[in-house]
């Protein structure tokens, strides 16, 4: 009896000893870096894997812009510093995929024209990392991928596994807007497609780049006004030329819903 | 022992277990009330001009209460943001010099006892208006210019003075075209106060142009010109007015539409198309409409009905035959010399729509003298029509003008030349109601009613013009027909095609929008 009675107490102590709140892994051991969505987003989980991938391209641009310039957002986590800290990034090679070319495709990371941006000012965590794209000829035929990641060096370490790349695609061609998503495909204009977008461009005389789409897109009555003029425009296209519907660069019907 | 154990511990653990604060009330005084009188349900004051002055007499079954006092208002009928509470006064007596902008506001007085913190809220219905808020409206043109004139009706509908082409006066020009129709919006958005939101707009239509009005000013909001996203090539409105969730304004026979639950800053957007071809038509002047479903147009090109859901979508809605029809909604080579809405009435589950009724008259295509008086019973996107041809000796067959009794008796109104007839719908009889003075020429005749109290009527109008002036009598029915003389008359210069009465709580619902 006396055994149950000791049992007893032991287990009650153990029970209470083991009651210990879980710690968490918080990044605050020493200085990290990686990627998150634009500042306004950061408390939004929905957003956490913004902007991994922005598309870009010089197709809308003066033939005489050469280069351009996409950002992205970096994020220090560990806590502020009274001194500026750099930070290091590298190209990483996508398998299977045309990888654009250094000092042809962008200027090089290591460039001082880029480099000295790669920076986390004072008492601050946050920066815009610019990536200096280049307008190759070759870019009107091709879409190279740009993915780029953290790298740890003497100021920082790499933090949380997802968000310590970007990827940018880009080229001179028309190209899918970033903003063309999925939601723009299901509810308003359908699979994307290059015919398709230049019929909405010929259409409307408007570039519906990034830009243009973000603004129709946050005023319901204007995107309905842009369907009805460019599903006019498709059926009166395709009731002048009976038996040859206007198709896709892949030989598809180009549909809006 | 084991046992005694194993009991002391289990009763250890109930007893712990039931330990727990009493958090019962012992308060038995009887609850705490307070009461006020002086307090108006409904106050209506003319902003930057009119001071809100209220003592009420405060009571509580407190006898030791202290009473703090706060006097806010906010504003009813917002939209795309949240209605803030303005602190007017934190005195038992409101003076206050109004200065809000003319539309439905909420008085809050909160009494709040300062030795319990027991409050206690009051309100009361503000309408702030401006002189341009009430009163008699009159579409008037001159053949190429369209004006509006305004009675004024302080204290009763009959008017105490006239505010002549107040439209022109306000703004410096008349409006292009002659007049058609007026219909009035109370949720059309605008940034008239420097924030998007709800604006009361009365919407004037000529045959050229389209004036979109902040009630509260007169001033247009948007015209032709900038009503649309992209004006049409052709200016030729028909008219605009509210149905079910949207504003339509057809021009050219062409309809286009704000669906307005959703964002939009007023203007209209893309021509609709008929169908997924793209198919050529061209709307009838004449509809079926009312704020509680959407319209039901007439297609003069097909002879046949569309409607439009909510105003959303590029494509307009086929109308098909509900059973036992006695016509095709469809390709019935017919056109329509009149089209209008009689009533609505709500059918429960599992239909959860309306059936509104209207009636129309048909001509034949291809035999002219083919006349039919249709009753259409439209319930979502079916049409039951009974037909009712009509007699070379009903007097109804040469009619050139129509009003249907909105909601009121089953009868119609028309004129044959200088005379107005009635005919009832269900038994045919045609009574001659009235006839016009010689030297009068009619304009149009309407039904309007309107429940407000002090300001309620239910006049059948006949406009008239003679030279270069206008009389619109307004009539009083009784069991359907005119009484002898007119409870209203209107007189002005010009050629009046429509009357409207304003008040602040006329809504977009209130009138009939059809000719």
């Amino acid at each position: 009896m006396k055994t149950l009675k000791y049992l007893v107490i032991v287990m009650a102590v153990f029970a209470i000893a083991s009651c210990k709140k879980d710690q968490y892994y918080l990044y605050n051991d020493v200085a990290r870096l990686q990627f998150g969505p634009d500042p306004a987003r950061i408390y939004q989980t929905s957003y956490n894997l913004a902007d991994t991938l922005k598309p870009y391209t010089f197709y809308y641009e003066d033939a005489t812009v050469k280069e351009d310039t996409v950002f992205f957002d970096i994020y220090a986590i560990g806590g502020i510093s009274k001194i500026d800290r750099t930070f290091t990034l590298a190209q990483e090679q996508l398998p299977n995929a045309l990888n654009a070319t250094s000092g042809t495709h962008y200027v090089p990371f290591t460039d001082p024209r880029v480099s000295k941006f790669y920076v986390i000012k004072a008492n601050t965590v946050h920066t815009k990392v610019p990536v200096i794209l280049l307008r190759d000829a070759s870019l009107k035929t091709t879409t190279p991928k740009l993915k780029f990641k953290v790298v740890a060096d003497a100021n920082f370490q790499v933090g949380e596994i997802n968000n310590l790349w970007r990827k940018v695609e880009f080229t001179d061609r028309l190209s899918q807007p970033a903003a063309w998503n999925a939601s723009f495909t299901q509810y308003y204009f359908g699979k994307y497609s290059v015919v398709k977008h230049q019929f909405m461009i010929n259409t409307t005389g408007d570039k519906w780049d990034q830009t243009f789409i973000e603004a129709v897109y946050a005023d319901l009555s204007l995107l309905q006004y842009y369907i009805a003029v460019v599903k006019a425009a498709l059926i009166d296209y395709n009731n002048a030329n009976p038996g040859n519907p206007l198709k896709d660069e892949n030989g598809e019907l180009v549909i809006l819903p | 022992m084991k046992n005694l154990y194993i009991m002391l511990f289990s009763g250890m653990v109930l007893l712990l277990a039931s330990c727990a604060n009493d958090k019962s009330n012992y308060d038995y005084a009887p609850k705490e009330n307070i009461s006020i009188t002086g307090l108006e349900p409904n106050y209506t004051v003319i902003s930057e001009k009119d001071r809100l002055v209220i003592d009420p007499v405060v009571s509580t079954t407190d006898p030791d209460a202290q009473l703090e006092y706060l006097w806010g208002i906010y504003e009813t009928n917002v939209q795309g943001y949240a209605p803030v509470l303005d602190t007017l006064a934190k005195t038992k007596k409101l003076d206050y010099a109004v200065k809000q902008p003319a539309k439905g506001w909420v008085l809050v007085l909160r009494v709040t006892n300062k030795n319990t913190r027991y409050a206690q809220y009051f309100t009361s219905g503000i309408n702030i208006v401006t002189e341009f808020t009430r009163g008699w409206y009159v579409a008037k043109d001159d053949g190429v210019q369209t004006d509006l004139d305004l009675f004024l009706t302080p204290t009763s509908l009959v008017p105490s003075s006239v505010r002549e082409n107040v439209y022109s006066f306000i703004n410096g020009n008349k409006i292009d075209g002659k007049a058609k129709i007026m219909n009035f919006f109370s949720s059309y958005k605008s940034i008239v106060t420097g924030t998007l939101g709800n604006t009361k707009t009365l919407v004037l239509v000529t045959d050229k142009d389209i004036s979109a009005m902040n009630i509260n000013t007169l001033k247009p909001i948007r015209t032709f010109n900038t009503l649309f996203f992209e004006p049409p090539a052709v200016k030729s409105p028909d008219y605009a007015f509210y149905g079910s969730q949207a504003y339509y304004v057809i021009n050219d026979g062409q309809c286009h539409a704000i669906y307005n639950m959703s964002s939009n800053d007023g203007r209209f957007g893309a021509r609709k198309m008929k169908d997924d071809l793209n198919t050529p038509y061209h709307l009838s002047k004449y509809f079926i409409g009312s704020s509680y479903s959407d319209p039901y147009f007439f297609d003069e090109t097909s002879s046949s009905f569309l409607s439009m859901s909510m105003g959303y979508g590029p494509v307009m809605t086929a109308i098909n035959d509900e059973t036992g029809t006695t016509m095709s909604a469809k390709n019935n080579n017919k056109t329509v010399l009149f089209l209008g809405f009689k009533s609505a009435t709500y059918i429960p589950a599992p239909t959860y729509a309306y059936n509104t009724v209207g009636f129309a008259v048909f001509q034949d295509k291809t035999n002219p003298a083919l006349k039919i008086l249709s009753e259409l019973a439209c319930v979502t996107t079916k049409i039951k029509i009974t037909n009712d041809t009509l007699k070379t000796t009903d007097k109804i067959y040469n009619a050139t003008n129509y009003t249907l009794l909105n909601g009121d008796e089953n009868i119609i109104y028309f004129s044959v030349g200088n005379q107005i007839w009635s005919r009832n719908l269900s038994s045919k009889s045609e009574i001659l109601q009235f006839t016009i003075p010689a030297g009068e020429e009619l304009t149009f005749i309407r039904h309007k009613k309107y429940t407000e109290t002090g300001y309620a009527y239910n006049y059948v109008m006949i406009g008239t013009k003679s030279g270069a002036n206008y009389k619109v009598r307004m009539f009083n029915k009784s069991s359907g027909s005119l009484e002898t003389t007119p409870a209203i008359t209107l007189e002005g210069k010009g050629i009046v095609r429509d009357v409207m009465y304003m008040s602040p709580t006329v809504n977009e619902g209130t009138y009939g929008s059809t000719y």
